[in-house]
């Protein structure tokens, strides 16, 4: 069966004035089935950012295919939709207005839109802050909002760029729960970005190690836990075991770059 | 006890409001009883606030407000017409920018105002010559307030339309544009301020109508209630506007914009 | 890439600037050798170069030296005094809440205001002497110092003057090392904004009654359609304006080093 997205060695160097070139990605592939939930771990610096947007749209690689469903990704679609780290929800709209966003973009009419949005921000516990601005919440419900509006438009791929790292502890572990819940109910494909190895772990169904920069695909682990998942696996020694895992991986890879004069 | 609460919640206009009645007090008090009136230097609270009826209520000065306000608004809108596109413009695209920016800030630096008797010279004392030079004024507050807002628009945002499916156009109306109202608020207000300079020194200057004519001409005839009764006009007005756009700023937008001077 | 290009690269943005101002006043020079100017616009027109040789003449002629002494005075001294009345009115207004409020209308109200409304007041009461045009330039320019004086001094960290309290510091000292040094950045902006306000005190102000100063040679100039003399007057005020201004922001950026970057608006 086709895999739901393929990167083909995908390679991009940066370029900015005044200064070196910067090769971000080089030759990096990755296959990701249907309704599969992938994490990508690696060195600050490496790309994975780089690799994220790649897959949205907003950058066109130097080489190498990206393809979803087996047609080539040219720009951003309604097929897939990202939940950023920084929430990008704009201050001047309520929290409806934010979720409908996607909706208005594709050109749904506004009763539709509403209903849709409507429903999501409640399946997301935020009706009673509907029409409140993003200034009036606090960091879990603007991800939230952040959240439902990426599933606003019903894409079939869900990026997700460090979503919980602006949050507190508390919040970040109960976001990753609701994340769990929302995908084992809608059954997108999710790729989620991280630094936190347990934050992968706990998630994905396979943890793509990325290497130093220039990032290419060094290890993929996979998860081999139940679903669904629940708090106590993270105690679990098995679940030590996988982090092991992760961690030497990556270890080389923050290590090696010691020697590397860049930052 | 319900009105101490109430004492303190309001006292800071409560306070202010004091101290602006106790001055007219000490004022009308002052040169009734202790100091000698000469009616070519002084006046006092209570001849003003009886030429501030005859001329207002009877519309004596409103025909001067009205001659004043047309050119004012022509002008006004001009520079709103012109300035804020060019900010759009120069926010936007970095060469623009690059051209401009010398150029503009040099004239936005100067005193522009000491142009006006070559405006005059040139357009004659009527509308034209006030609207030219108000426009000139008024321009360039909007054009870099403008420019600011438009520059310092969150470039995340602008991504996330674009993530979503947006076009160049989704880009200017959800995002630069609500971005930008604020700035546009702002640069309204000093707008003001500058244009009401251009009035007057354009009436002061030569002109045989308009307000800045009436308070010049009442100095000249050392009709001093009447003149403290048209500055109070023009108070009254620039702080209803003045202020009035600061708090419609503070409306839009939750999130601070600016340091500046008030 | 060639040495020119990345040359080009590097500076493109004051090549560009500069380069267009440049090739206005070439424009402006060459417009009546390419259009030949109707009668009466060739009375109001005239070109940088005869502006610069009117300027010429007028140094010669010592002319323009005491209109520029004359402007000068009334500047320093209408700053000064707006500095000596606006600074310390500024930082007591932050310091007393009641103060503050009690003071707040008046300040608000006249701030709202262009001070050049005053103009035929002042002149009634001082007369159209030297004395009118300095107090002129100080009421524009008191403002800006006071109201940015009074914002420095609000906006000073309370976690800070708590610290400084709770080592045993009276006002006095938490005045010394907390609020004046965390207020210089917002004093020195509303110096700059002063400054603009106060050389357009100086002209208007000279340009009703009077019989010295720039402002003064600019309308009899204009009356007399010197228009070349027009622009010598503006030139320098133009240059006045954005040398100082220049100054302040130089220093202003060396004292604002150590803030949050905040957005300035204008």
């Amino acid at each position: 069966m086709q895999p739901c997205i393929q990167a083909k060695e995908i390679s991009l160097t940066f370029r900015p004035k005044n200064r070196e070139p910067v090769p971000a990605l080089k030759e990096l592939s990755l296959d990701v089935g249907k309704g599969e939930f992938v994490s990508i771990v690696g060195p600050s610096g490496c790309g994975k950012s780089t690799f994220l947007n790649i897959l949205l749209g907003l950058i066109k690689p130097d080489a190498g295919e990206m393809r979803l469903n087996g047609t080539r990704i040219t720009g951003p679609g309604q097929d897939r939709a990202m939940v950023f780290q920084e929430f990008g929800l704009l201050p001047w709209r309520t929290v409806i207005g934010n979720v409908e966003l996607g909706l208005e973009l594709k050109g749904v009419h506004a009763e539709a839109r509403r209903k849709r949005a409507t429903d999501l921000i409640q399946m997301a516990g935020l009706a009673q802050f509907e029409n409140h601005y993003p200034h009036e919440l606090s960091g879990g419900m603007k991800q939230r909002v952040g959240l439902a509006r990426a599933l606003a438009t019903d894409p079939e791929v869900l990026l997700m760029d460090e979503p919980f790292a602006a949050l507190d502890a508390q919040t970040r572990d109960l976001m990753q729960a609701e994340l769990l819940q929302v995908w084992e109910r809608t059954k997108k494909t999710v790729i989620f970005v991280t630094h936190s190895i347990e934050e992968a772990a706990y998630l994905s169904d396979r943890v793509v190690v990325m290497s130093a920069r220039p990032g290419t695909t060094k290890t993929i682990i996979r998860i081999n836990l139940g679903r669904p998942r629940d708090y106590e696996m993270r105690l679990s020694a098995k679940f030590n075991e996988i982090k092991a895992e992760i961690w030497s991986t990556l270890k080389d890879e923050l290590m090696g770059r010691r020697d590397d004069n860049g930052v | 006890m319900a009105f101490r609460e109430m004492i303190s919640e309001y006292r800071r206009p409560l306070l202010g409001a004091l101290s602006v009645v106790g001055l007219m007090l000490v004022w009308e008090y002052a040169f009734t009883y202790v100091l000698p009136l000469d009616p070519f230097f002084f006046t006092k609270p209570s001849l003003i606030a009886a030429a501030f009826k005859e001329q207002v209520l009877s519309g004596a000065l409103w025909h001067d407000v009205a001659i004043s306000s047309k050119a004012f608004l022509w002008g006004f809108s001009l520079a709103v017409i012109v300035g804020i596109p060019v900010g759009v413009f120069m926010g936007w695209r970095r060469r623009a920018e690059y051209i401009l920016d010398l150029f503009l800030t040099a004239l936005y630096a100067s005193p522009l105002v000491a142009l006006a008797p070559l405006f005059i010279i040139i357009f004659g004392v009527g509308l034209t010559g006030k609207v030219a030079l108000i426009f000139l004024l008024a321009v360039f507050p909007f054009v870099f307030n403008v420019f600011a807002g438009v520059k310092c628009t969150d470039r995340l945002l602008v991504n996330v339309v674009q993530a979503f499916g947006g076009k160049e156009k989704d880009i200017y109306f959800k995002v630069i544009l609500p971005s930008t109202l604020p700035y546009i608020v702002a640069g309204a207000r000093i707008a003001i301020g500058r244009g009401i300079v251009g009035i007057l020194v354009a009436e002061f200057y030569a002109a045989s109508e308009g307000i800045g004519f009436a308070i010049s001409r009442f100095g000249d005839t050392y009709r001093l209630p009447e003149m403290f009764a048209a500055i109070l006009l023009l108070m009254i007005v620039a702080v209803i506007f003045t202020e009035g756009l600061r708090k419609l700023e503070t409306l839009l937008a939750p999130w601070k914009i600016g340091q500046e001077a008030r | 890439m060639t040495a020119l290009a990345s040359f080009y690269r590097e500076r493109e943005q004051p090549i560009l600037g500069a380069g267009f101002i440049f090739l206005l006043i070439l424009a402006w020079q060459s417009l009546p050798a390419i259009i030949s100017l109707p009668r009466g616009l060739s009375l109001f027109f005239t070109t940088p170069v005869e502006v610069v040789k009117a300027f010429y003449r007028l140094v010669v002629a010592n002319e323009i030296q005491s209109h520029v002494y004359v402007s000068g005075v009334e500047f320093v001294v209408g700053l000064a005094l707006a500095i000596v009345a606006g600074l310390p009115l500024g930082l007591i207004m932050g310091r007393s809440k009641t103060l503050d409020a009690m003071l707040d209308p008046f300040v608000t109200a006249f701030n709202a205001t262009p001070r050049l409304v005053f103009l035929p007041l002042l002149m009634l009461w001082l007369g159209i002497g030297i004395w009118s045009k300095i107090a002129i330039v100080f009421v524009g320019a008191v403002f800006p110092l006071l109201i940015n004086t009074y914002e420095g001094v609000k906006n000073v960290d309370r976690v800070l003057v708590n610290v400084v309290r709770s080592f045993g510091a009276n006002e006095w000292q938490t005045m010394k090392i907390v609020v004046l040094p965390n207020s210089v950045p917002y004093i020195v902006a509303g110096l700059r904004l002063a400054i603009g306000r106060a050389l357009l005190g100086v002209v208007v102000g000279e340009f009703f009654g009077a019989s010295k100063g720039l402002g003064f040679m600019i309308a009899s100039a204009a009356t007399n359609y010197k228009v070349d003399v027009v622009f010598v007057g503006v030139t320098i005020f133009m240059s006045l304006s954005l040398i100082l201004t220049h100054l302040v922001k130089r220093v202003e950026s060396r004292l604002s080093r150590w803030r949050p970057d905040v957005v300035k608006t204008f």
